[in-house]
């Protein structure tokens, strides 16, 4: 990886030039980067009226670097304001010089032009890491049975995350065929009916991208029974476990207390007083949910 | 330099004046944008830490071998060596691309700032529905604005901080107290408007409007009539008499308070007709929270973007 290869390098040319002598347009083909050793020079527009000088060069400023290793578009251009003398390193010079340096030398100039292309690229697309999380969490605070245009809705969503517009199109279908939004009529509008389903379906979306399992689809058959039960009963019932346990056994479900820990770590008691435990009806609304609505997380409609 | 799997090459943060290339092997990198569930992998071919080879900066990455890995490290010598005998616009070169990078990644963190407001106001005001109250809890507006909007940590905080500055909210313990769920839901109206409609909200008020309002509600607060649903009732009278003391001495008119009915703010007792004196209607009622929130909202909105490009 040393790669001192010595190659014939075309050296870069130097020149003198009057002002108001134009060093670089816009429209050149040539790519080029222009070092200014002596004078001033001024980037401008000539397309606007009256014309605008964008920045002028002191001695030692260069331009052309974005130009000739990112391919971006030089955009002004370039003409001395006084007397100069420039430095022009072509493309063919660049190349033969770079082609004469250490290849290591070589990755870091390549690495320093492409983390400021990236940057850019980065700063145009989506952070999100998952669209369907981050448009299931832009719909799950959209007011429930309200009717918003799809396009308003889609623009709005767009700028708050600069997801594109057909991707969450697509998007929203997904969540039209799980049933957790409606998309209806010839202006099509979008309606959420449980912001809740939502809520499941943005966890459920998190645990599968961490390959975690999702708490609310791992209960054994007697777990799914407990939470119906649970379902039913007065949120103000307070007991110590063993009187849960035996609350369950009369309901003919068969727990043990490997279960009774599992039922407490899901968060669906809370501690009352001292030993007293009292069903969180919050949580087992969300896990009951879950399990209704299993089918339509799994998007296996 | 050879390195057995499960070796440490260094540590983030660590100072340093030398880069790292990847010969053979994989090597994981931890830091403050990759956790160790979600490391970066460096393969054959990537570089590693080129600005302390370049400018001395301190480890990017705590590296760990993955593998039995190759590395070629080079040295800041090797680098002043080789720049030496190059000619001297090469040198020029390098030094353009690092400042730009540099100028890069500051333009890039204030724009993401900018592009994460609205979506954790739209979140957070949400939030606040959710909750009923004027309390958010942190790590939930923070864990929401990391999965719609890849929002980072200190990202939030640094947003919490700008609006706590402007007075939107109070950072506490672990949660944020905002001084009203619906100053924080104008705010994203406000900006979803100039995104979207490219105009000035409805919301943002003539400075002549703001002084009117700000009378009704020196009024409104003075009055020892209490607020009937919330709406407060100021005689014309009163608005006239207390705009001539505010307003350095300025006659209301129906003209001057005619925006501010049009927009809903203001209602007066009478429908009005705009070529006739303002005494034709008796009073002006308007809803006190609503004017106070866009007083406010007025006051922050102007100074919102200079906060996060601070």
């Amino acid at each position: 990886m040393n790669g001192n290869s010595r190659q014939q390098v075309i050296p870069p040319t130097h020149s003198s030039v009057k002002a108001g002598f134009v060093v670089y347009s816009h429209d050149d083909q040539e790519r080029k980067i222009i070092i200014l050793d002596k004078g001033e020079l001024a980037a401008v527009d000539n397309s606007l009226t009256p014309r605008k000088v964008h920045f002028t060069m002191q001695p030692g400023d260069l331009v052309g670097v974005a130009a000739l290793l990112e391919r971006e578009p030089f955009r002004y251009d370039l003409e001395a304001t006084r007397d100069s003398e420039i430095t022009v390193v072509s493309e063919d010079c660049m190349e033969s010089e770079l082609k004469s340096i250490p290849l290591w030398l070589l990755a870091v100039i390549r690495e320093l032009s492409a983390r400021n292309r990236q940057r850019k690229e980065a700063l145009r697309r989506s952070r999100a890491a998952n669209s369907l999380v981050s448009l299931s969490e832009f719909c799950r605070h959209l007011k429930k049975g309200e009717p918003y245009p799809l396009e308003s809705l889609v623009q709005e969503f767009c700028w708050q995350t600069k997801a594109c517009a057909p991707e969450v199109k697509e998007d929203l279908k997904a969540l039209s065929r799980r049933k957790f939004v409606e998309i209806a009529g010839m202006d099509p509008v979008v309606t959420v009916t449980q912001p809740e389903l939502l809520e499941l379906f943005v966890d459920y979306l998190e645990s599968e991208a961490q390959e975690k399992p999702w708490p609310p689809l791992q209960l054994t058959l007697n777990q799914k029974k407990a939470l119906v039960r649970l379902s039913i009963t007065e949120s103000d019932l307070s007991q110590d476990p063993p009187a849960w346990l035996a609350f369950f056994q009369k309901n003919n479900i068969a727990l043990t207390a490997a279960d009774w820990i599992k039922m407490q770590g899901l968060g669906w008691f809370i501690n009352s007083k001292g030993d007293l435990f009292a069903p969180d009806s919050k949580k087992i609304e969300y896990f009951l949910l879950a399990l209704r609505y299993e089918i339509n997380l799994r998007g296996v409609l | 330099m050879k390195l057995s799997a499960g070796d440490f090459l260094c540590l983030e943060g660590d100072f340093a004046s030398s880069l790292y290339i990847v010969i053979s092997g994989t090597l994981s990198g931890t830091g403050s944008a990759h956790t160790a569930a979600n490391p970066r992998l460096f393969e054959p071919g990537d570089i590693i830490d080129v600005f302390s080879l370049l400018e001395h900066a301190p480890r990017e990455y705590t590296l760990k071998a993955e593998e039995d890995c190759e590395i070629q490290v080079v040295e800041h010598e090797q680098l002043k060596a080789i720049l030496d005998e190059k000619p001297s616009w090469l040198r020029s070169i390098i030094e353009f691309l690092i400042r730009r990078n540099h100028i890069g990644e500051e333009n890039a963190r204030k724009s993401n700032l900018v592009q994460a407001l609205p979506s954790l106001l739209y979140l957070l005001s949400g939030i606040l529905k959710e909750q009923g109250g004027n309390t958010a809890p942190m790590a939930t507006v923070s864990a929401r604005a990391a999965r719609m909007n890849g929002t980072r940590p200190e990202e939030c905080h640094k947003l919490f901080k700008v609006l706590q500055e402007l007075g939107v909210l109070k950072i506490q313990e672990n949660s944020l107290q905002v001084q009203s769920p619906e100053l924080v839901h104008l705010l994203y109206e406000t900006l979803r408007y100039r995104a979207l409609e490219q105009k000035i909200s409805p919301n943002i008020l003539s400075m002549t409007d703001q002084m009117v309002l700000t009378v009704f509600i020196r009024l409104s607060q003075r009055s020892k009539d209490p607020l009937r649903n919330g709406l407060s009732a100021i005689s014309t009278a009163d608005l006239k008499k207390e705009s001539k003391k505010s307003m350095h001495g300025m006659t209301l008119t129906t003209r001057t308070i005619g925006a501010l009915v049009e927009k809903g703010i203001l209602t007066p007792s009478t429908s009005l007709d705009f070529h006739q004196p303002l005494d034709q209607a008796e009073f002006f009622f308007g809803d006190f929270d609503r004017i106070m929130d866009l007083l406010e909202l007025n006051r922050i909105f102007p100074l919102l973007d200079k906060k996060l490009v601070e």
